[in-house]
């Protein structure tokens, strides 16, 4: 029995297409994504509010946190002995949409876990997202969908790849080369899968607040009580829910708050970048060339 | 050569936040020891230096009272910083920090003999020779006198900056305190320091406890060095007053209402 072309086309020529065809859909792709997640840059600065800049960084769990973090900041949410939240206070003037929804859930005696699927915060982040996407900062869930269709395609392509490897390899026939070329159309479909929740101009943002607001960072030991609820909830946005422990620690373990440090190493790219359980650090509040400072400064005072 | 001036606050990580919120603002100061000359600044003081903010290095480790010379590495730790902030002038304290290779921890106050005034004029003279830029020496407060001063506080002040050329950090709140604690007048013994040769001033808060005064950085400034200031100023009023506070960082609306204060007790612009 003599071996004949798989599919009765003959190796090279199928490579040729094939390699031409994935050279096309995955720069096509690249192409199409990088258009899609450019994005609108942030004209003015402090146009974005903490709950929106927590989003951008976390989703919507980060985004609740943040309003947490400013309404314990302001005093009018507290934690009881059974680890229910609670009220101390009506809420402060000035509070956004999500603050009156976690404000609300709270009095309703929610445990901080429940505060994300809660109905009330639900419609109060999905808000705050469509705002986002209307500004060109977040992706919404067509977005995401028509950017995970051209990687839909490469995988429909590598799917080929690899039934006529398969049935090569079974009639012994060589594969080599077309082997060789899953490997690169592999590593983009895993990659183009990948789909983020913000443009690249939010990124850009959210590094620029970054840097400007390093001073909020939990390790340098903010002063929070000089500072006020919305700086607190931009501290959260920007850097995790450390700030929260760093705050007020005694109120974050009661409300069993997941503690998360971000933006350590200046911005998580793509993905996940929430949720990432307890990844501690930021405990201390004194950090490196503070403690300098507040040592010798003590010593200043002989009187 | 053109000093700090105005009203300003000693800029600490824990409230870079609203020190940078602070519209007016022309100068702070920063503990030299917090900073490192080889690393990039911390991004807080970059960005006042942008503004053209004027940052002033305060050496807290130098010993400058010490029986043995000032450790070179910290005198070029001190130049370092200097010139990296491109600061206008630096300041330390007239104090001694260790002695036989102890580190006391703090600062620690001199007998103030010819002894020690020779001693002080040597290191501030090694000191002044590696700096960019003019140095100012701050007298610390002392609860107590040594038994064997020959020279009281401002001839023993006087004789050091005329035999260095130093200017003066004077400490108000010291003044104060020296006053309350040890009895006197305030007022006589500002009378009797050489003023004209004030670089800037340092205003502190402090709390009474047992009897004694306690010049803690970390309380308001009470209204007795307001009225200090205010009477210091009627006079020859100094180039520049800074709000020192290291701890239990009060409301960002306190803070500003004391920055505030000083500012109408110098006649010195609002900086808020």
């Amino acid at each position: 029995m003599t071996p004949s072309d798989t599919w009765g086309i003959p190796g090279p020529v199928f490579l040729r297409w094939y390699l031409l065809l994935a050279v096309v859909v995955v720069v096509g792709a690249i192409v199409h994504r990088r258009r899609m997640l450019e994005g609108t840059p942030v004209a003015v600065h402090g146009g974005l509010g903490p709950q929106q800049v927590a989003f951008l960084n976390g989703g919507d769990q980060l985004a609740v946190w943040a309003a947490l973090g400013g309404l314990r900041h302001a005093g009018v949410v507290g934690v009881r002995p059974d680890r229910r939240l609670t009220t101390g206070g009506p809420l402060p003037a000035g509070a956004t949409p999500v603050d009156q929804a976690v404000h609300h859930a709270a009095s309703r005696g929610l445990h901080t876990r429940e505060l994300a699927a809660d109905e009330w915060v639900r419609r109060a982040v999905d808000e705050l997202r469509d705002d986002l996407v209307r500004r060109g900062l977040a992706l919404d869930q067509e977005r995401r969908r028509t950017l995970r269709r051209g990687a839909l395609l490469v995988g429909f392509l590598l799917a080929i790849g690899i039934v006529r490897t398969v049935t090569g390899l079974f009639n012994d026939r060589p594969t080599g080369w077309l082997l060789l070329s899953l490997f690169p159309l592999g590593l983009a479909f895993v990659l183009l899968n990948r789909v983020p929740w913000r443009t690249r101009a939010a990124t850009a943002a959210l590094n620029d607040m970054r840097r400007r607001h390093a001073w909020l960072r939990p390790d340098a030991g903010p002063a929070y009580a000089t500072y006020g609820p919305t700086e607190v909830a931009l501290g959260v946005a920007l850097f995790g829910t450390a700030t929260l422990w760093t705050m007020d620690p005694g109120f974050a373990e009661q409300a069993e708050i997941q503690r998360q440090a971000l933006g350590h190493t200046g911005g998580a790219s793509t993905g996940t970048s929430c949720g990432g359980g307890p990844t501690a650090g930021g405990a201390s509040s004194c950090g490196g060339s503070s403690c300098g400072g507040g040592g010798g400064c003590g010593g200043g005072c002989g009187g | 050569m053109t000093g700090p001036s105005g009203v300003g606050i000693g800029w600490r990580p824990e409230i870079a936040g609203f020190v940078a919120g602070l519209p007016g603002l022309r100068f702070v100061e920063v503990v030299a020891e917090a900073v490192a000359p080889a690393r990039p600044l911390p991004d807080g003081l970059t960005e006042l230096r942008g503004r053209g903010v004027d940052v002033v290095p305060h050496g807290v480790r130098l010993s400058l009272g010490g029986a043995e010379p000032v450790d070179p590495a910290r005198v070029a730790h001190l130049a370092g910083v200097a010139a990296a902030l491109d600061a206008p002038l630096v300041s330390e304290h007239i104090a001694f920090v260790r002695a036989g290779g102890l580190e006391a921890g703090h600062l620690l106050p001199l007998p103030r003999s010819r002894e020690a005034v020779a001693a002080v004029v040597a290191n501030v003279r090694r000191t002044q020779a590696e700096l960019p830029v003019p140095l100012a020496l701050e007298p610390i407060a002392a609860l107590f006198d040594w038994p064997d001063d020959e020279l009281d506080e401002a001839d023993f002040l006087t004789e050091i900056l005329d035999a260095t050329g130093a200017l003066l950090l004077l400490d108000v709140a010291n003044v104060h305190a020296n006053a309350r604690n040890r009895g006197g007048d305030p007022a006589a013994l500002l009378d009797r320091l050489p003023l004209e040769r004030v670089a800037y001033v340092h205003v502190a808060g402090g709390a009474e406890h047992g009897g004694f005064y306690h010049d803690t950085h970390t309380d308001p400034v009470p209204a007795a060095v307001l009225d200090l200031v205010r009477e210091l100023c009627a006079g020859r009023r100094p180039p520049a007053l800074l709000l020192e506070r290291d701890g239990h960082y009060p409301p960002a609306a306190e803070l500003r209402g004391e920055l505030d204060a000083l500012a109408a007790a110098s006649g010195h612009p609002v900086v808020t």
